[in-house]
């Protein structure tokens, strides 16, 4: 039993989108895919997409911070999408709690999207069945991949290491090491769906002392002494 | 060095899943194949790895192993298969219809033996007859040392690439200061920085190394502060955000500069070892020799304050005074450059209470960033004991790091005044001693190079015969500039002319506004490669439309043919006449050479290679191919033999068995007959095979003690020398003090035994912006215009997931982005009574555009901004006619001009551009808002859309990508029928 | 939401046509006059199953994938949509049997027929509120998250379902019955108060916001780029944004559509009068089930910029 997940760092999060098509190009040819879209090169090019970086500013001006928070499926302990779902194609796996949809079986009826209040879920619009990240299920074990590649694809390509994969229910994991050292946090917990995945707040501002200044030194030329220095 | 992304998530016990689990078999591996080669999505030129089946792309990852990025990859890295994909592929060379208006985009396609006769028959008459008639400038290419050298080669001065409107005031900022630079020629110390300073780098030079960088500082706790008008991306993490007003960090840098000068806050021993700060200047104002160095016997002199007297320069055994004022014997006053230096910066004018009034940095802020570095560089010193051997081949026991690091680009290059923004900085820096030290600004090889590096620009051309140089170098003094006897500019850019002495890069924003205006001389053929100047690489594009179709009283177009070679459907495609479809990246042969700028680490001098993954499906030819072909009928000299044959047989042999040097080649790795030489050695004729297997590149660690102070260190300089990086072991001494500036400006000032120009305006800028000296001048288009009639200072920069690419054919990368707006301060936007999403209008001295805004919090009270180069053509790269790219995105280009603002004076036709270096000054730029009428609403100006072009691929309305049949992981029924709530 | 016109015509429809059903069956068994009517009672049967296929097919039609639509009856253990098709697909047999009945024996049915009158009756109410299930049971959607949603879904489709059986009667038989005259007068006066009471409810500012679901609490929160320039599914599922003037005066058109002018018309009990109130309240309806979802504020328009939901 394992309860996998990411932690996703929003203190070096810089808003590349890295994620976003690495996980494109990885589940457009995987076991979901694949991934269509819908007037590519045309006006409002619409494609299906399983983890989007949006960006949002905190406070006003001149006290506002920048933060990029890329979602995908919090693969959530309670997953109401997979309570809604008629058809049964949308399951929590028991091995590691990776909430999938069987593409065989969705009917496409979208219920399941309105019942995850992340943005996680989206319709294939060539498909007609819902997608969503699988946490590269199809990577995750493939062991002919090498070890250290057995990761989530939007994990191995992060630019800042900002995602972290792991199992949420060993302590000694870095996905809960850093949710207990840096504060990680639910989304919308009150919901009470439970999410795996949590987001590590900013950290505080790194604060440098200034160099203390003898305050009788002037700004003139004269003061400056030479010394003995060798080339 | 790969601590990256080794923490594989050690808690998962895969092998326990794995048992309870039963999986399908995703992937087909064994039909897979596993390659490596280099990204182009960008210029950053990570290692990728790609797994390729069927010759269809299955995942391109970044390549665990490889220096530059260290596994990770970029948004436009992971869409490499939609670039790949990308209708807008050329498919096979093409030529202009007889008959048709050039601009029409209407083609026949040719065969590649027709379109190869065309090129050398036109080209053969040209070198024959007068081979500056051929203009060949390249865009974002990685192959310059090949091009240059091609130019050379056939014998055209007029050879250069983008670096010109992109980044040579940071190239020559750095160069004609410390031998080395920032981006490809430096990098901070990731791994010891405490204090790291970011000056207007907009998302982007460079992508990924720079975000491994700043998540090596943020685990650390290391400070980042952040200096740009807009924080988006990068600085969106940084500690501090400094929200300066455009075109002002030369003025907010020196003044930190001042608050040090202040606190006598300078590493004193730094600079009497490795700067020219203690060297003595004559103080002869108004007369010939003023602030040129005090040599005796044709060296430098300083004062030796062990015995009281002059001394050279370079020698060891002396104690230089730092500061002073000295008579030489026969009476002429002398200063230390110190002195100098002192004087000018603890002047009032770069007070922080001053230099606030135009940063928009409060003084406090100036002072305290000021202090707070001066602290971590001197209090919060590290030492590396490791032992090395300084340049006078003296033993020393450790490095000391003064942690402050900083990095700088695109907002400081692109002003006019960049170079010597660019030089404050590098002052700052050199004063705080953080230059190639443990934790400050380290070198990456071939760099540091002495100052400047000692390649001239060639002068004269000939009918068949090469230059004697080539096309771009260093200036270091009038008589290298390339003029005519009256003065007049011999390259069609005007580069290296009294307008941009020192434009070390060229001028490829003004070929062919030049070009088009005769000025100064008519070309026959302007060559294109890789270069989008139809539209978003050029300043004033709608302008340069017409300019590329102008013609003659006679019928016959200004600029008479026009050869592009690319291997997508640019806007530059319809505008050219002969059309050399080029490969893909994924598709080709490319050597990132050491004779360039390398992928090199400080640490490690590296290079690397494209080698193809994917088989074109075109009738498609690389670029390089051509090149090499055409140098063999051409018959340039290196690459005929003696006995007239082609020496090459193409682009692989070439690399191979040309040497530049003894040993030397395009690789450095690999060499040898056996492949065991690194740097230099005898061609190896399995070198692209090592490198094949050696996943593309090739990786030189220095020794600890070569790590460090190399611009003094012994046994880097040896190891330097032998590898060809530089001609001498000699000292590479720091210039705070240019005195080759200087002797520009004295020939501005009629005091230069050389060429001197005539005209006045020539005179007034080579005087007042060839200080020797960092100064801070207000941008040029500021100072020509009404600065209350214009507001707000306009500069864009490219998106994270577009840098350096060319990316709106890109499916997945479109989506992201397919219209930009302008971006304006929140507050300042109410203000002005702009609401969100509203259209207004955007106008500069030089035309209008109308743009929809979005109002923000993190950007500067008097800039607005937006997203560069997302406006495209309709039909152009493989979009529809009604992309949004064609009907809501807007080009800032139109607003800007080539030229300076027009005042009827004589700089009128002078280039829109810094005066020293000749950057392009795209971000001068100043604007007035006013909203649009109602109902006036969609971008403005619209062009008139591309037909597509013979051969086209349709692009497709549904896109479903994969490269196999996906395998499904199916739900067994009964846990559908039995599985309860949770 | 975005309201999907198959939905409105399935929601509404099927609402009505199972009101229809079970209001005449329990109007019959209870004895009422105007109801003891074979030819009533078989036309108010088959305007029911005809409304109720009608929309159900229709529901059908927002499905992107319909091959797999027989799927929807296996995750009956928790999921309403699951439940309310397999209610739905038990009511036919059932219902079809009392229409038998009807047709075998008249008004004067043995107590199997009646029995499947009841039980398809209740079916019909189940059915009807595990529809309204499937939107009460979304936390994700505050407006819709609430006991008030079946309340409106039963109280309309008894409301429309009245209607319908008023105008059959008044149609087949000479007038209006008074019963029925006064039970739909008081079902739409029972529809008006919960579609009130519900109106003013949603009103109330509640729920999450955009500093809540981005776990900023602290500070003003703005989105500053959503990470794409056109629509999306989410944009387009979620993001269905009416100008709040135009809602205003939909909600007065569906106000007096769906109850005011229906119960006036009513009251005059001709014929004519009570075909029109059927039409018009089931027009009203449509309104009233277009802001349902035109109004329904997924919170996932929190992460795309709305301050709250």
């Amino acid at each position: 039993m394992a309860k996998l997940g990411l932690v996703v760092d929003l203190d070096t999060c810089v808003g590349c989108h890295g994620c976003a098509t690495a996980c494109k190009q990885w589940n457009t040819s995987g076991t979901i895919g694949p991934l269509s879209d819908k007037d590519p090169y045309g006006r409002d090019p619409s494609g299906t997409w399983l983890n989007r970086v949006r960006t949002y500013e905190v406070g006003d001006t001149p006290n506002s911070k920048t933060v990029h928070m890329p979602m995908s499926c919090m693969h959530c302990e309670d997953a109401a999408c997979v309570t809604v779902c008629p058809t049964g194609a949308s399951y929590k796996r028991k091995e590691d709690g990776i909430v999938l949809v069987d593409q065989d079986k969705c009917m496409g009826c979208n219920l399941c999207s309105w019942a995850c209040p992340y943005g996680a879920r989206e319709l294939d619009p060539q498909a007609g069945t819902m997608k969503k990240c699988t946490l590269c299920v199809d990577r995750i074990y493939d062991e002919k991949l090498p070890q250290a590649e057995r990761q989530p694809a939007c994990v191995l390509t992060c630019p800042t290491s900002s995602r972290v994969f792991g199992d949420f229910d060993d302590p000694n994991s870095d996905v809960s090491r850093l949710t207990r050292e840096r504060g990680g946090q639910q989304l919308m917990p009150e919901l009470g769906y439970n999410p795996v995945n949590t987001y590590l707040p900013p950290r505080n501002k790194k604060v440098v002392e200034s160099y203390q200044i003898k305050p009788s030194l002037g700004a003139t030329l004269k003061q400056w002494v030479n010394k003995v220095i060798t080339r | 060095m790969n601590s990256v992304k080794t923490d594989v998530p050690c808690s998962l016990d895969a092998q326990l899943l794995i048992d309870s689990v039963e999986l399908p078999e995703f992937e087909a591996h064994d039909k897979q194949q596993t390659k490596y080669t280099t990204c182009y999505m960008c210029a950053c030129r990570c290692g990728i790895k790609v797994t390729v089946e069927d010759n269809q792309v299955r995942f391109i990852q970044g390549n665990p192993n490889h220096p530059i990025n260290k596994g990770v990859l970029c948004a436009k890295g992971n869409s490499g298969i939609m670039k790949q994909n990308s209708p807008a592929k050329l498919s096979a060379p093409m030529l202009r219809k007889p008959g048709t208006e050039r601009g029409a985009g209407e083609f026949e396609i040719i065969s590649w033996a027709r379109a190869l006769d065309i090129l050398e028959k036109r080209l053969a008459q040209i070198r024959a007859t007068d081979p500056k008639k051929l203009a060949y400038f390249t865009g974002r290419d990685q192959m310059q040392a090949l091009t240059g050298m091609w130019a050379s080669q056939f014998g055209t001065l007029n050879w250069a690439a983008h670096g010109g409107f992109c980044s040579v005031n940071m190239a020559a900022g750095g160069l004609y200061t410390m031998g080395h630079a920032f981006w490809e020629f430096g990098d901070p110390d990731w791994d010891n920085t405490k204090y790291f300073v970011m000056w207007g780098v907009a998302e982007d030079h460079s992508s990924n190394p720079i975000k491994i960088g700043l998540k090596k500082l943020k685990e650390r706790g290391a400070k980042f502060v952040s200096v740009n008008p807009v924080r988006t991306g990068y600085q969106a993490i940084a500690d501090e955000w400094i929200s300066i007003r455009p075109g002002t960090d030369g003025l907010l840098a020196l003044s930190m500069v001042h608050v040090l000068l202040r606190h006598q806050l300078v590493d004193e021993e730094f600079l009497i070892r490795y700067t020219n700060s203690p060297q003595l200047v004559v103080n002869t104002p108004g007369v010939k020799g003023d602030g040129l160095f005090y040599r005796r016997a044709g060296e430098i002199q300083i004062w030796d304050q062990t015995t009281d007297s002059f001394a050279d320069a370079r020698r060891t055994d002396v104690a230089p005074a730092l500061f002073g004022e000295f008579k030489a014997p026969d009476g002429t006053p002398l200063r230390t450059a110190m002195s100098i230096l002192l004087h000018k910066y603890l002047d009032d004018a770069y007070a922080p209470e001053n230099a606030a009034k135009e940063c928009g940095v409060d003084a406090e802020t100036i002072e305290r960033l000021a202090l707070e570095m001066a602290q971590v560089a001197f209090r919060e010193t590290i030492t590396l004991d490791i032992e090395w051997t300084d340049w006078a081949g003296r033993k020393q026991d450790k490095f000391i790091g003064r942690p402050v690091s900083m990095h700088a680009m695109r907002g400081i290059s692109a002003h006019s005044n960049g170079f010597q923004t660019c030089r404050a900085i590098h002052l700052l820096q050199i004063l705080l001693g953080t230059i190639d030290c443990p934790g400050g600004h380290l070198a990456k090889p071939p760099f540091p190079k002495h100052v400047p590096p000692g390649i001239k620009p060639a002068k004269e051309c000939a009918p068949n015969t090469p230059l004697k140089s080539p096309p771009l170098g260093f200036p270091t003094c009038p008589e290298d500039l390339v003029i005519d006897a009256a003065g007049n500019p011999l390259r069609i850019d005007k580069a290296y002319s009294w307008d941009a002495p020192i434009s070390c890069h060229g001028l490829m924003h003004m070929v062919i506004s030049n070009a088009a205006k005769g000025d100064p001389y008519k070309i026959d053929t302007l060559m294109l490669f890789m270069a989008n100047m139809a539209w978003n690489s050029s300043m004033n594009s709608a302008q340069t439309l017409e300019m590329l179709c102008a013609r003659e009283d006679d019928g016959e177009y200004k600029i008479p043919f026009i050869v592009c070679s690319d291997a997508f459907h640019s806007e530059m495609v319809a505008y050219s006449d002969l059309i050399l479809p080029d490969t893909t990246y994924l598709e080709r042969y490319d050597t990132i050479s050491m004779l360039d700028r390398p992928i090199s680490e400080p640490h490690a001098a590296c290079d690397s290679v494209r080698i193809p993954v994917i088989q074109p499906d075109r009738d498609v030819l690389s670029w390089q191919e051509v090149m090499i072909e055409m140098a063999g009928r051409l018959k340039f000299p290196a690459f005929t033999t003696p006995e007239g044959e082609r020496r090459y047989e193409g682009y692989k042999d070439f690399i191979v068995n040309f040497q530049k040097q003894p040993g030397i080649g395009f690789l450095a790795g690999y060499r040898g007959a056996d492949g065991s030489k690194s740097l230099r050695g005898e061609p190896n004729p399995r070198q692209w095979e090592a490198y094949e297997e050696n996943e593309g590149f090739f990786e030189f660690q220095l020794e600890p003690n070569q790590r460090y102070m190399r611009h003094a260190n012994r046994d880097y300089m040896e190891l330097a020398k032998e590898a060809g990086w530089v001609g001498s072991t000699d000292q590479i001494l720091i210039e705070l003090y240019s005195e080759k500036l200087q002797t520009f400006r004295l020939a501005g000032q009629g005091l230069y035994d050389g060429p001197m120009p005539t005209e006045e305006h020539h005179k007034e800028r080579l005087v007042k912006y060839f200080d020797p000296l960092p100064f801070f001048y207000m941008p040029l288009e500021e100072q020509r215009i009404d600065r209350d009639e214009y507001p707000f200072h306009a500069v864009n920069q490219r998106p994270m997931f577009m840098y350096h690419s060319w990316d709106s054919q890109n499916a997945w990368l479109r989506q992201i982005m397919s219209q930009n707006y302008l971006f304006m301060n929140r507050v300042a936007g109410e203000k002005a009574g702009i609401k969100e999403l509203s259209w207004v209008w955007v106008e500069s001295h030089n035309g209008k555009i109308r743009a929809q805004v979005k109002l923000m919090e993190g950007c500067n009270e008097q800039t607005v901004w937006t997203w560069n180069a997302i406006a495209k053509k309709g039909g152009a790269w493989g979009l529809s006619k009604d992309a949004n790219e064609a009907t809501d995105a807007f080009l800032m280009n139109h607003l800007i001009s080539e030229l300076l603002p027009a005042k009827g004076d004589q700089q009128d036709r002078i280039t829109n551009s810094d005066p020293v270096t000749g950057q392009a000054a795209w971000y001068d730029l100043r604007v007035k808002i006013t909203p649009a009428a109602d109902g006036e609403t969609g971008t403005w100006p619209l062009f008139s859309s591309h037909e597509p072009l013979p051969g086209a691929q349709a692009s497709p309305q549904m896109l479903s990508y994969s490269s196999h049949k996906n395998v499904n992981l199916k739900r067994p029924m009964l846990d559908i029928l039995t599985r309860g709530e949770k | 939401m975005h309201p999907a016109f198959s939905v409105l015509i399935f929601t509404v429809t099927s609402g009505a046509g199972y009101g229809l059903f079970a209001l005449m069956v329990l109007a019959q068994l209870a004895g009422l006059n105007a109801l003891q009517d074979s030819t009533l009672l078989l036309s108010g049967a088959v305007l029911a199953l005809l409304m109720i296929t009608i929309g159900l097919l229709s529901s059908t039609l927002h499905l992107a994938n319909p091959k797999n639509a027989w799927r929807s009856f296996a995750r009956f253990r928790t999921s309403w949509l699951s439940r309310e098709a397999v209610f739905a697909v038990l009511f036919y047999p059932v219902a079809l049997l009392y229409l038998f009945g009807i047709y075998a024996q008249g008004s004067e049915l043995s107590s199997l027929y009646s029995a499947c009158g009841v039980v398809a009756a209740l079916l019909a109410m189940v059915t009807l509120f595990c529809t309204s299930m499937i939107y009460a049971s979304l936390k994700t959607i505050r407006q819709w998250c609430t006991a008030l949603t079946p309340l409106n879904y039963l109280s309309m489709g008894l409301m429309s379902g009245a209607l319908c059986l008023a105008t059959l009667q008044a149609l087949l038989q000479d007038g209006l019955s008074p019963v029925l005259r006064s039970a739909g007068l008081g079902l739409i006066a029972l529809g008006a108060v919960v579609k009130l009471i519900y109106l003013f409810w949603i009103g109330k500012p509640a729920g999450a916001t955009i500093k809540t679901a981005t776990g900023f609490t602290q500070a003003s929160v703005r989105l500053l780029d959503a990470g794409h320039s056109a629509g999306t599914f989410l944009t387009n599922e979620f993001g269905y944004t009416v100008a709040a003037n135009k809602l205003l005066r939909l909600r007065f058109a569906m106000v007096a559509l769906a109850f005011v002018v229906p119960f006036l018309l009513l009251m005059q009990g001709h014929a004519a009068a009570t075909v029109l109130a059927a039409l018009l309240a089931l027009a009203g309806l449509l309104v009233e089930r277009w802001l349902f979802f035109a109004e329904a504020r997924h919170v996932v328009r929190l992460y795309h910029g709305d301050q709250r939901t």
